[in-house]
């Protein structure tokens, strides 16, 4: 076997593990909604919504990182995906409302840890340090 | 679409990034933490859409299993939900 070979099975056998922990988590969910609906999922059933699930990863991706660059980032943000989740009314809704979610988490984390940080140093809080931390929304990048 | 929290099911943050990753065009892509937690719900939603409308084509065909073919009838409308 060729040594050129070697990067395009690395890329295949990362490809299948992406694929097997997508059918993982598939099988799961499966599994929930047949306990609701009282019904059995057959095997074939099941791989065939996790291939639709792994191909549809190749839509979103594509249409998300068109987003972010349209608004001139490299960033993807929530604003992304909200866009992505624009064609159905219940879809969107769901969507913006787990967002709002996760900003109102984020502000919660913040202020607990300014008011660990202001405890060890021996001030009170003050209002300023919750502007403060309302000011830088988006957290983290991943790579 | 109903949302349920009971249960602790869902895609992991750095699984959905690596997928994602392997579909971006430019290196310099970058998702943040926010949209990656966004985009695991976004598939939770997607799989329990798809599983629910094939559990709903079988009962209506009097079944209670859920085959392929199922999923094939209601492929076409859920793509264009989505």
């Amino acid at each position: 076997m060729e040594p050129e070979g070697e990067p395009e099975r690395e890329r295949l056998l990362h490809t299948q593990r992406l694929k097997a922990a997508v059918h993982y988590t598939v099988g799961c969910l499966s599994q929930e909604v047949a306990e609701d609906k009282e019904i059995q999922f057959s095997k074939q059933s099941i791989a065939a919504i996790s291939e639709i699930t792994f191909r549809q990863c190749e839509n979103f991706a594509k249409d998300l990182e068109m987003f972010a660059r349209h608004g001139k980032r490299t960033i993807i943000n929530t604003e992304d995906v909200k866009l992505l989740a624009r064609r159905s009314n219940s879809l969107l809704r769901y969507i913006t409302q787990k967002s709002e979610e996760l900003a109102l988490n984020n502000l919660e984390q913040k202020e607990r840890k300014k008011k660990k940080s202001s405890a060890a140093k021996g001030r009170t809080t003050s209002d300023e340090q919750m502007e403060a931390g309302i000011a830088e929304s988006e957290d983290s990048n991943m790579a | 679409m109903e949302p349920r929290e009971e249960r602790a099911s869902g895609f992991r943050k750095e699984t959905v990034n690596k997928i994602l990753h392997l579909h971006f065009r430019d290196d310099k892509t970058k998702i943040s933490s926010d949209a990656l937690l966004l985009m695991a719900e976004m598939l939770k939603v997607f799989v329990r859409e798809a599983a629910a409308r094939g559990a709903r084509q079988a009962q209506a065909e009097d079944l209670d299993r859920v085959d392929i073919e199922h999923v094939e009838k209601v492929l076409p409308q859920l793509l264009l939900d989505f």
